[in-house]
């Protein structure tokens, strides 16, 4: 099983967005992420900046909020996206 | 380009940049800026009366700040406001007005990029683009 994670911010309207495509995701596939907000827990922050070099490049050379990661191949994809995109990459991660 | 501090020695007036204005902004005489140490700005600034800006003083300042830009605040005032709560949260928990929507990095150069109102301009989030808009969402493209 993939190790899926979704870096957030609580007060980040994009991540407020997305999170009930996640929960379907979720229901629909059996697979899950490990959400971190990054914002409030300077544990999962420290996290998020430790995959700086694989989610820079990906989202605008920041450490940008929603990004949803592959901590395995360090694949990422950031932003307010469709659902299909998401999706699609997480079953292409599985 | 390393910047510095400057006070007016009128009326103490403090600018930061690589060279003084030749005008004071406030008292209005001409090459009046001595350079200061940064412990001494931060001593003037912060040694008056509270000047903490409360949330709605904010909102005013970024609405001024857009007249005559081609760019507005978003007119979605609930995201507005969830985004507020955001960048004060962060001046409390952080020392700054970062952006939600991204993270800090720890590196102060690095970091001074995403405080609100960033320049979001320059962006590929914005700039070339119709409907563009801040990464967060905060400032829109004025139609």
């Amino acid at each position: 099983m993939a190790n899926l994670l979704m870096f957030h911010g609580r007060e980040c309207p994009h991540c407020k967005n997305m999170m009930p495509l996640v929960d379907k995701f979720e229901r629909e596939s059996g697979i899950t992420f490990d959400r971190r907000e990054v914002w409030h827990d300077e544990k999962n922050a420290d996290l998020m900046r430790s995959f700086r070099e694989a989610i820079a490049p990906k989202c605008g050379k920041q450490l940008r909020v929603p990004t949803f990661l592959n901590a395995d191949t360090k694949d990422a994809v950031c932003g307010e996206i469709e659902y299909e995109k998401l999706r699609d990459w997480a079953l292409k991660q599985s | 380009m390393q910047k510095r501090y400057w006070r007016c020695f009128v009326c103490n007036d403090i600018h930061c940049g690589v060279a003084p204005p030749e005008l004071c902004p406030t008292c209005k005489v001409l090459n009046a800026y001595v350079e200061i140490s940064a412990a001494e700005a931060r001593t003037i600034l912060g040694g008056g009366p509270d000047t903490s800006m409360p949330v709605e003083d904010f909102r005013a300042a970024i609405e001024r700040f857009t007249v005559g830009n081609e760019f507005q605040v978003n007119p979605d005032r609930e995201k507005v406001d969830l985004l507020l709560s955001g960048i004060f949260e962060n001046e409390r928990n952080h020392g700054l007005k970062f952006c939600p929507c991204r993270l800090r990095t720890k590196d102060w150069e690095e970091d001074l990029r995403i405080v609100c109102p960033c320049n979001f301009t320059i962006h590929e989030t914005y700039k070339g683009i119709k409907d563009g808009e801040c990464w967060c969402g905060l400032f829109v493209r004025r139609k």
